[in-house]
């Protein structure tokens, strides 16, 4: 009873490649990628209160560290992800050490100062990113020898990786690192006072931020065959932010609700024309000024008054 | 040739500085009055220039009425923001990062509607004048020499507002000590509304002064918004020379980089030294009045 | 005094720009017992507590704990050496559990690592499920087991305290500094809170107090007053409430 909603998702979910067109699919592993790089940005927010604003300086990372080891150096692709997750882990510990000690608003601007740097560095190390022109020709990727050639082969692979990511943020949350991060964010002075080393967690934080960033580019290079400037931009860690923004950062599940918004509703308001940034953008404000829990805040919260079960646990748990 | 090439940089890092400045310089205003970091300056400044735009090309309307009209727009937006959504979060106690969330989902907002609106083209308006002189090598624009008296009266009117006005002093002990202003009768979201508007203004302002030169286009807010910061910081935050000071310094910094680095590398260096100097000098190159005091 | 002191501040002075917060403040916490700083407010108390919990570093002077000077140390080596405190507004993570919160005090004596949490290993389970039953009994200890599972956000100014307190006993400290523990309190909650008190101290952890609560200072063996940044009396209460510094500085009697 208790998981049969979860049955019913996955259900929903090993459906709809049989049931959607290409183009769909095509989106809904596009979202995975949204996924897999929001879980990293959704920890530091919803865990560590740190809005990071540069993440698409790892994506970026993690796409060209996996488009040049396999078009140019012709190593294998696992390679190439493992290049780019050292790579994003150097960069991160790098300039994570001396911008963390920042807060709010600054450590805020310093990471977006960082994407801006790292995005305008895609373009002037031409030797290695193919400056505008790019990188074509990544080759697909395949696992045990199963080539992930279509949309929906990737499709069945992005989206395992999503919720393992999911998975392990939850496992960690409610770990002995997790509530000491969880205490840091909500009263640092009394985090130290439990000997609680600050710094460092929020260091680790940011490498784990930086590692699914890395990994989800490795993967989008993989997809898309072609990586260049443009999909590295202010922007794209705009979106990224806005991912556990609208999905909800207080739990890590969000990140998966965002994804799919992120992912689906530009493309559905396309329909109108130019103005469907517009109203993208006042659906972002609309989601922090109304519901600060994000989209899975409000589903619990419709959940809990329209299903008569979680109606009734939730009085008894009140009333206790 | 290099003298000329250095002083022309110079004039030019100088001139984009005092633009730096002014963009700082609202945001500034707005920390003073809110504590609140405006992530959407640079886009505000970006839709008061393009509104002035519009007024010019397809309404055809006098370039003066234009420009007032795309400063009475920012104004008015800026206004309309803290008391449809600021003024919300703050009823609800919300935390630091849901302000900035609401200004960078704002900003992206106004960027979308630009970009609706205009297109991706760069738009100029026209210069306030035509007139070119040529100092120690340099060639500078009648418009440089019209942004240097704006940002010195811009300037010394904020000095002037805030030490000698009534209304300048209560917008700053609003923000400091909320509840020691409020038993004292001030109204304090009053305060920060025109904080705001004020902010707003001064966005616009230097969107319009920078219009004529370099053009205005949908997706220039967020670096105009870090390079404003930048100076802000360079200066303290809350101090307005240091901005003006701040301002010059990326803009100098950047032109230099331009000549003797990569002119791809402009945004790259002028930003690093952001970082650097939040990190090292959190108080601004100016020392006292830290970031966080008054 | 019997034993060696296990606090020990020897001319003790802290200047912000040219003011003198503190001046010259010597005194000793013997090992065992509660011990009182008194002192009203701009006394220099909280700057005191900053300083010996390693929040600010002293102007000059040194501190002494357990007979070494802990100058150098920061404030998470002091929590490790099993000085602990709390704050005068309580500071609890709101957005947690009653009952983790107080898990979270006991992050010292625990081990598991970032990759046992990522990986939810049997031993980082393990140690967890232990860690939280440890904390439950904690709760009931102090009278907190019927908000155990509830967000600590919601509790009222009392159970706030108890559970800073709760959470700070969970990490086994040896030296408790508590800065006006009853503030904000009922009566009925100060007598509550006193009773936590006495049972803390009598499992042989040392308390040092800062109040301006005279009723509270009754629990104090040994108490300090401070005025103008600087010790004007110390001895028992019934010694302090003799003097005559004090009663012209802090009772203005």
């Amino acid at each position: 009873m208790k998981y049969s909603g979860y049955i019913l998702l996955a259900i929903v979910w090993l459906a709809l490649p049989f049931v959607l067109e290409r183009h769909a699919i095509d989106l809904l592993v596009f979202c995975g990628f949204y996924a897999v790089a929001g879980a990293g940005v959704g920890f530091l927010l919803g865990q560590g209160g740190i809005v990071n604003l540069g993440q698409a300086a790892f994506y970026g990372l993690g796409a060209y560290s996996s488009a040049y080891c396999t078009v140019q150096l012709g190593l294998p692709a696992p390679v190439g992800i493992l290049t780019g997750v050292v790579v994003s882990l150097c960069l991160a510990f790098l300039i994570g050490r001396p911008i963390l000690r920042l807060s709010g608003y600054f450590l805020a601007l310093a990471t977006l100062a960082l994407g801006i740097i790292c995005s305008n560095l895609f373009y002037e190390a031409e030797f290695i990113t193919g400056g505008t022109l790019g990188i074509p020709g990544v080759p697909k990727l395949s696992v045990l020898g199963f080539a992930l050639d279509t949309p929906t082969k990737f499709y069945f692979l992005i989206w395992p990786v999503a919720v393992l990511c999911v998975l392990s943020m939850r496992s960690l949350m409610s770990s002995r690192i997790g509530l000491a991060m969880q205490a840091m964010r909500d009263a640092p002075e009394a985090a130290m006072v439990l000997a609680i080393d600050i710094s460092r967690l929020k260091l680790w934080m940011f490498l784990i931020s930086s590692v699914l960033g890395s990994v989800a580019g490795s993967l989008f290079a993989h997809y898309v065959g072609f990586v260049n400037v443009d999909s590295f931009g202010v922007e794209r860690s705009i979106f990224f932010l806005l991912v556990p923004v609208i999905g909800g950062a207080a739990s890590p599940a969000g990140v998966l609700v965002g994804a799919l918004f992120v992912g689906l509703v530009p493309e559905a308001l396309s329909v109108l024309g130019d103005i469907h940034r517009v109203l993208f953008g006042l659906a972002l404000v609309a989601t922090v000024v109304f519901f600060p829990d994000g989209l899975i805040g409000l589903l619990k919260r419709l959940a809990d008054t329209c299903i008569p079960a979680r109606r009734q646990a939730l009085k008894m748990e009140q009333s206790r | 040739m290099s003298m000329m090439l250095l002083a022309q940089a110079c004039a030019t890092g100088i001139t984009n500085g005092l633009i730096y400045a002014l963009v700082g310089l609202g945001m500034a205003v707005i920390f003073k009055g809110s504590r609140l970091i405006n992530a959407m300056h640079g886009e505000l400044a970006v839709v008061g220039a393009a509104t002035a735009v519009y007024c010019v090309e397809i309404a055809m309307w006098p370039t003066w009425l234009a420009v007032t009209m795309g400063m009475l727009i920012a104004m008015v937006l800026s206004t309309l923001v803290d008391i449809g959504l600021v003024r919300r979060l703050f009823n609800r106690n919300a935390r630091e990062e849901s302000f900035l969330l609401l200004t960078v989902g704002l900003g992206f907002t106004f960027s979308a509607a630009v970009l609706y609106v205009f297109g991706r083209e760069e738009h100029l308006l026209p210069a306030f004048g035509d007139e070119i002189y040529e100092v120690a090598g340099a060639i500078i624009r009648e418009q440089t020499i019209w942004i240097v008296g704006i940002a010195a009266f811009i300037l010394i009117g904020l000095k002037l507002f805030y030490k000698y006005t009534d209304f300048g002093l209560a917008m700053m002990a609003a923000s400091i000590d909320p509840d020691g202003a409020a038993t004292t009768g001030i109204n304090v979201r009053l305060m920060r509304t025109a904080t705001f508007a004020l902010g707003g203004l001064m966005a616009a302002v230097a969107g319009l002064l920078v219009t004529p030169m370099i053009g205005v286009s949908y997706q220039m807010g967020p670096i105009l918004t870090l390079k404003g910061f930048a100076a802000a910081v360079l200066g303290g935050l809350t101090n307005p020379l240091g901005a003006l000071v701040g301002g010059i310094t990326i803009g100098l910094l950047e032109s230099l980089s331009i000549v003797y680095i990569s002119s791809g590398l402009k945004d790259a260096v002028a930003l690093s030294v952001l970082i650097v100097i939040m990190i090292l000098v959190p108080d601004g190159i100016l020392g006292r009045s830290g970031r966080k005091g008054g | 005094m019997t034993s060696a002191p296990l606090l020990e501040l020897s001319e003790v002075g802290k200047n912000f720009g040219g003011f003198a917060a503190l001046k010259a403040v010597s005194f000793t916490v013997p090992t065992g017992g509660i011990t009182g700083l008194m002192g009203p407010n701009g006394s220099g108390k909280t700057t005191l507590f900053n300083i010996i919990s390693g929040f600010i570093a002293p102007s000059n002077g040194t501190v002494a704990y357990r007979g070494k000077a802990i100058g150098h140390q920061s404030v998470q080596e002091r929590s490790l050496d099993g000085l602990v405190r709390t704050f005068q507004t309580p500071k609890v993570f709101e957005r947690l559990t009653v009952v983790e919160n107080v898990m979270t005090g006991a992050y010292k004596k625990t081990r598991s690592g970032l990759m046992a949490g990522l990986l939810n290993t049997p031993a980082s389970r393990r140690e967890i499920d232990a860690t939280r039953e440890a904390a439950l009994a904690t709760c009931r200890k102090f009278d907190l087991g019927a908000v155990a599972g509830k967000q600590a956000s919601l509790l009222p100014a009392g159970q706030r305290r108890l559970l800073e307190l709760a959470r700070a006993y969970q990490g086994d400290p040896q030296l408790l500094l508590l800065d006006e523990p009853s503030s904000g309190l009922t009566t009925t909650e100060i007598e509550a809170m006193t009773d936590k008190l006495r049972l803390i101290a009598s499992e042989g952890i040392t308390i040092l107090i800062v109040s301006h609560d005279m009723d509270l200072m009754g629990i104090a063996e040994n108490i300090h007053v401070l005025d103008f940044g600087r010790i004007i009396c110390s001895g028992s209460m019934a010694e302090v409430q003799e003097n005559t510094a004090v009663r012209e500085a802090y009772l203005g009697v």
